[in-house]
């Protein structure tokens, strides 16, 4: 049972480190919160299973429309959702905004695909074993989400524009740096790693469209307790979740796994407002 | 919400919905009094979380935790499968004291958390109680459920219960309106908008939002006996994350700050999805969709579009004309204290030093100038003064007594006032109702007085509004006062934030640029008024860039520079100070 | 299989819109109208959907064949979705707005539970084929019937196939959240006490949760020697044969009837992971020894047949059992009429309704038409043509 713990720890847990990450990008490029993160996610199992299982195309071309069909919707979510609110004066805004169209598109999920978790098609053709590829599926999208990122911000340039966006919006706009389409480019990028998060961890969480709440919440917690915008303390945050989560269910079964999980994390966060790593934030006069 | 001159149009709207309300029996069938029910049910727990959500600001998405707890409560007590079977009445009036409890609970993080950190708790709340529910098999029955109070006669019947629900609505109505028209439903949208501001009246927003947080709780188990009443049976799959999103969706949709927006948004949320048997599906979209149009493009909602008022054209040449003579009137015989003064205070950011030893004293009756370069320490010192930065050394005393450090909230109390660098308001409030805000702490009625509009709550409306209406005048904003503040000049807010500063009659007032943005002659008239405020009594410190404006009113003036004090004295001294010239004003 | 059913939501919709706003014509017979709360969507329709095909086709025919007494019949839908809360609004809107005689449904535990006490009240014939043995009760609810077998008639058959047939004595018995679940388990693991068996597990788990591995590990390390599940959706039942396959553990699941159902089957990783799997059926549609159907039920398969109705993905006893429910009422209304306590009369006193499904049979005292006898154990993966063998070793 150790080894189940850890390995569907550790899988289920990078999924929501990769949800995280797509909370940071989309925070880093606009300094808001959305709540179409975890929709992201959902969309990455359901447009998976739609384009392989129920349209049969072949993997890799389902794999690769998802990611697109996942910037998509990242660069609606900024269009519609982010870029009106920013100019106004009331901050929480995009809390609403960010909140209802993550509702329409769950909405739509559940009428027109289903109310119910549909199979999510097995992705490659090994046959089932111990380390099973819908354990190391998404901890590989998250290594390469990770690296990918790395090198993205520290030896692209633009990456380099997109952390000083992130780090001070008005010096870079000063600077002539394109905030906008940064912006829109961040978001998009945020809506391929949520996708990613969906697909890679299709086969443990199906197609299902109330895995939406579901990622919006596992998904934040690890943003929370890592600190905003940290990546890597998200990582780790979500990893650790994971293995929470699956040690409470193993060993106390379903309802109570996520009473506890919910218990404690509202118990940390209000213990550590800013996050286990994060720094406490000015407040501005 | 609004004055009483305007209290007979304002209160047309709640009229002519209670007569529908009470003669619906007679023109809607039985299955439109199941609809009307389920409206009057949801909008007793919508009133109370619109003191959270429209009026303090608080994205409480998960309320429906405690429509949950209130349910199975009632339920559980009436059914006498745990405790000896109570009447319903008690089981009801315990699911309130429960709910209060746990309304305080659910809502406490959002003191400490971040608005969407605090959204995400709530949404976390509302599944664990859930959760418990079903889990909980031995009292809720789990997934099997548990049967509804039935609340005995007259309310036994369909429409015997329709008026007992809907008098519940009636009263919450009521008495939420009460809160709206009353100094706490102000101070809480002072905490939403200008949460800053709200501090330096003297508002305690956790108090405050406390207090709602309990009302609402209390509320909205109330409803959840109701609804349990009226389902007849409850499981934990009636107890949805969609039901959250409804509430949440019409006070939005509503606008905040309103009290018939909501109860109007309501009503169409409930009575929507009733037209067409699709539609049902669909309900949860079309909120969303109509979520998103109201953010993007009504962020007012409904309490927007009925505005009529606020739609008639402004004059478009208006003048501030201040009317210092009132300013007698204003003040009375208040009290006067000693001195404000600032011994060797020292402040650094990090490795910035912001204040470097700075010595200042502010005399009542004198008006004190500060003046230096952008980032000198003008409005650092200011912020020290008001209690958001403690000092590293030296101390801010009044009287010669230290004043706690960090302790915003309490300087209005010591009749220490200010403004800020850039007006902050309660946009969607009016005029008369900032400038009441201002006035706060000097309300003697509780909550509860409030609630049920009491006396005392009534005397302290008309001594807030009457000392209210004569700052405006005395600032010369009379004719603007039940404006939307959203619609006035940058030169009136500025105006606005002195008249409410002086609400409390300061003994000290801080003006953080009051010029800043003001025409010319505007500047003289402030002046003219600064010079009136301080003979009446208070000592003022003025940050100021325009240089005419503190030669001509301060007897006193300190220069900063890099946070070190340039040169202190009168104005004539200061203007020939060659150091002076060289660093700031020039030749 | 999703657009059959969307299918059905719209003609449901359809007929609930044109019911909505069509006013019956002054000339022509007012219909009867029989209100009917099936869940047609969400977590347990896979019930509400194949009751549907067998009551559409009923309702046709019967008006085909000149209504009752000259009067169309009109059934007047109201999809619960699975919800009980959606369910008792539509009650309320039937009763109270259209105004129906009869009400046929709800036709999941959960929501009956919330409806029963309400079509009570309002003093509406009711006949539904839920199995939560407190759904009938002939004095608190003197005018609701029970077309359908009870859990204590249904886990009598399957704890005597486990206990008595198969010899398991440590048995994990699990279930969704749902109202039925629920009732289910807390009916059954007292029964198979009685039995002599030891319950190792028992659990309700939510029907949402993708992942089952850890609830079987725990049955696996409690020394189950047999899972008994009992839920109505597919999605949770294929789940758990899914990872019993996976684990390559050899235990026998036994439990309730979608267990058999074709949507269930269409969900599983591998065909053979449908072997040991033994839902409960009912004897008039399985085949009996010698492979043959009753002529009632070869007879309605043709029908079905015939009028081209999808059997492959759901059961042939919920298409029988919607079959028969309104041929039932039809013929109580033709025998005494329309009114409440008419109809309520003649069912106290039904002494055979021979129906597709089964011989429904009520009393005063007893209104839970379906004979003990007929509640058999069948083997899942001998599904042919919508029937099903008999388990094996199962003989009552």
């Amino acid at each position: 049972m150790l080894g189940s713990i850890l390995s569907t720890g550790l899988a289920v847990g990078s999924v929501y480190a990769l949800i995280a990450i797509t909370y940071n990008v989309m925070f880093s490029a606009s300094r808001v919160f959305s709540f179409t993160a975890g929709t992201l996610g959902m969309l990455g199992g359901v447009l998976g299973s739609l384009f392989i299982a129920r349209m049969a195309m072949p993997v890799a071309d389902g794999f690769l429309l998802a990611l697109v069909c996942g910037a998509v919707v990242g660069i609606i979510t900024e269009i519609v959702a982010v870029r009106p609110v920013l100019k106004s004066l009331d901050q929480h805004l995009y809390v609403l905004s960010t909140l209802a169209l993550a509702l329409m598109i769950q909405q739509f999920t559940a009428i027109e695909w289903s109310t119910e978790p549909q199979p999510f098609p097995r992705l490659l053709d090994i046959a089932r074993g111990g380390f099973d590829q819908q354990i190391w599926l998404p901890m590989l999208a998250c290594a390469v989400v990770i690296v990918g990122l790395e090198l993205l911000y520290r030896h692209t340039l633009i990456g380099h524009a997109i952390l000083a966006i992130a780090e001070d919006n008005f010096a870079a706009r000063a600077l002539g740096l394109p905030e906008r389409s940064l912006r829109l480019a961040s978001f998009a990028l945020a809506g391929v790693i949520g996708a990613l998060a969906g697909f890679a961890g299709g086969e443990m969480l199906l197609a299902f469209f109330a895995n939406a709440p579901l990622l919006t919440f596992y998904g934040f917690v690890p943003v929370a307790l890592g600190g905003m915008g940290n990546n890597r303390g998200a990582v780790v945050a979500g990893l650790l979740l994971g293995l929470f989560q699956q040690a409470a269910n193993f060993l106390v079964g379903g309802i109570f796994a996520s009473v506890a999980v919910f218990t404690v994390f509202i118990i940390v966060l209000l213990a550590r407002p800013e996050g286990l790593a994060g720094a406490t934030f000015q407040r501005r006069v | 919400m609004l004055g009483s001159m305007t209290a007979s149009s304002a209160t047309l709207p709640f009229l002519a919905l209670l007569i529908v309300g009470i003669s619906l029996p007679m023109f809607g069938g039985g299955y439109w009094g199941v609809i009307a029910t389920r409206a009057c049910v949801y909008w007793v727990l919508v009133s109370g979380l619109n003191l959270v959500v429209g009026f303090g600001g608080q994205i409480a998405i998960g309320w429906v935790a405690l429509l949950t707890l209130g349910a199975y409560t009632t339920s559980v007590l009436v059914a006498g499968n745990v405790t000896p079977a109570l009447p319903p009445y008690l089981a009801l009036a315990i699911a309130g004291v429960v709910g209060a409890v746990f309304g305080l609970i659910i809502g406490l993080p959002a003191l400490r958390l971040r608005t969407f950190y605090f959204a995400i708790t709530t949404l976390g709340f509302a599944t664990i109680v859930t959760q418990v529910a079903l889990a909980w098999q031995s009292v809720t029955g789990g997934g099997i459920g548990v049967a509804g109070p039935i609340f005995p006669d007259p309310f036994a019947s369909q429409w015997g219960f329709y008026y007992f629900c809907f008098g519940l609505a009636a009263i919450c109505t009521w008495m939420t309106a009460n809160i709206a028209a009353s100094r706490f439903g102000r101070a809480l949208t002072a905490i939403r908008d200008a949460e800053v501001a709200a501090e330096a009246c003297g508002i305690s927003k956790s108090a405050l939002l406390g207090t709602v947080f309990v009302f609402s709780g209390a509320v909205a188990a109330v409803a959840g006996g109701l609804f349990a009443g009226m389902q007849s049976y409850i499981t934990p799959d009636a107890f949805t994350l969609d039901l959250s999103i409804l509430f949440f969706i019409a006070i939005l949709i509503g606008g905040r700050g309103s009290i018939l927006g909501p109860l109007l948004g309501t009503i169409l949320l409930t009575v929507l999805p009733e037209f067409a048997a699709p539609l049902v599906a669909w309900s949860t979209f079309l909120y969303a969709v109509l979520l998103l149009v109201i953010v993007l493009a009504i962020p007012g909602g409904i309490a927007e579009i009925l505005d009529f008022k606020n739609r008639r054209p402004l004059e478009s040449d208006r003048a501030i004309t201040p009317r210092p003579e009132l300013l007698g009137l204003l003040f009375g015989s208040a009290p006067s204290a000693g001195a404000l003064t600032l011994d060797e205070v020292a402040l650094s950011f990090g490795g910035v030093r912001a204040i470097d030893g700075l010595d200042l004293e502010i005399r009542p009756g004198q008006v004190h100038g500060l003046i230096g370069p952008n980032g000198s320490g003008k409005t650092t010192t200011l912020n020290v003064i008001s209690g958001y930065y403690a000092p590293q050394r030296g101390a801010v005393r009044l009287n010669g007594a230290a004043l706690p450090a960090l302790a915003r909230h309490r300087r209005a109390r010591m009749r220490i006032a200010r403004t800020f660098q850039t007006p902050r308001i309660v946009s969607s409030a009016s005029v008369l109702q900032n400038v009441m805000i201002g006035g706060t702490i000097d309300g003697r009625g509780t909550f509860v007085e409030s609630l049920l509009s009491l006396p005392r709550h009534r005397r302290d409306e008309a001594t807030l509004r009457d000392t209210a209406m004569l700052a405006l005048a005395a600032v010369g904003l009379e004719r603007l006062t039940r404006v939307r503040a959203d619609r006035l000049q940058h030169s009136e807010l500025r105006f606005t934030e002195i008249a409410r500063a002086l609400m409390i009659r300061p003994a000290f007032l801080l003006l953080d640029e009051p010029a800043a943005g003001l025409s010319a002659e505007e500047i003289e008239r402030l002046g003219a008024l600064i010079l009136a405020i301080a003979r009446a009594g208070t000592g003022v410190l003025v940050v100021e860039h325009h240089p005419d404006l503190i030669f001509d009113i301060c007897h006193r003036v300190t220069v900063l520079n890099l946070g070190k004090i340039l040169a202190a004295g009168t104005p004539a001294e200061i203007r020939a100070h060659r150091e002076v010239v060289n660093a700031y004003l020039g030749a | 299989m999703a657009m059959t059913r969307r299918q059905v939501l719209a003609s449901a919709g359809a007929a609930a819109l044109a019911s909505g706003l069509a006013k019956p014509a002054i000339a022509a017979k007012q219909p009867i109208l029989i209100g009917y709360l099936p869940a047609l969507t969400g977590p347990s329709s896979s019930t509400g959907v194949g009751i549907n095909r067998g009551i559409q086709l009923a309702v046709q025919e019967i008006n085909a064949a000149g209504g009752v007494d000259g009067r169309q019949l009109e059934l007047i839908t109201r999809d619960t979705q699975s919800d009980p809360t959606k369910a008792v609004n539509g009650a309320a809107e039937l009763t109270r707005g259209q105004k129906v005689s009869v009400v046929f449904g709800p036709v999941n535990s959960g929501e009956s539970l919330a409806v029963v006490p309400l079509l009570a009240r309002t003093n509406t014939p009711q006949v539904h084929p839920c199995w939560v043995d407190s759904l009938t009760d002939p004095k608190k609810y003197p005018m609701c019937f029970r077309n359908a077998p009870t859990n204590q008639q249904i886990g009598g058959a399957a704890n005597h196939y486990v206990v008595d047939v198969l010899k398991r004595k440590k048995v994990a018995v699990v279930s969704d959240t749902t109202g039925y679940g629920t009732a289910s388990v807390n009916a059954y693991v007292p029964m198979l006490k009685a039995r002599g068996a030891d319950v190792v597990y028992q659990g309700n788990v939510d029907a949402a949760n993708p992942d089952l591995k850890p609830e079987l590990l725990r049955m696996q390390s409690a020394g189950a020697e047999a899972i008994m599940p009992w839920s109505v959706n597919a999605g949770f039942l294929s789940r758990i044969i899914n990872v019993r396959g996976q684990m390559g553990w050899d235990v026998p699941v036994i439990g309730q009837t979608t267990l058999g159902s074709g949507q269930t089957q269409a969900l599983l990783e591998k065909p053979e992971y449908w072997a040991k799997v033994y839902p409960n059926n009912f004897r008039p549609v399985c085949y009996a020894a010698g492979g043959k159907l009753s002529d009632r039920t070869s007879t309605f398969l043709d029908r079905l047949r015939s009028a081209k109705i999808e059997m492959g993905d759901t059961l042939l006893w919920w298409i029988a059992l919607g079959y028969d429910s309104p041929r039932m009422i039809a013929e109580a209304m033709k025998n005494v009429g329309t009114e409440p306590e008419q109809i309520v009369g003649y069912l106290n006193t039904l002494k055979e309704f021979p129906g597709v499904y089964g011989d429904i049979a009520f009393t005063a005292d007893k209104h839970d038409g379906y004979p003990d006898n007929e509640v058999v154990m069948v083997e899942a993966n001998s599904l042919k043509d919508g029937a099903f063998n008999l388990a094996p070793g199962y003989s009552a």
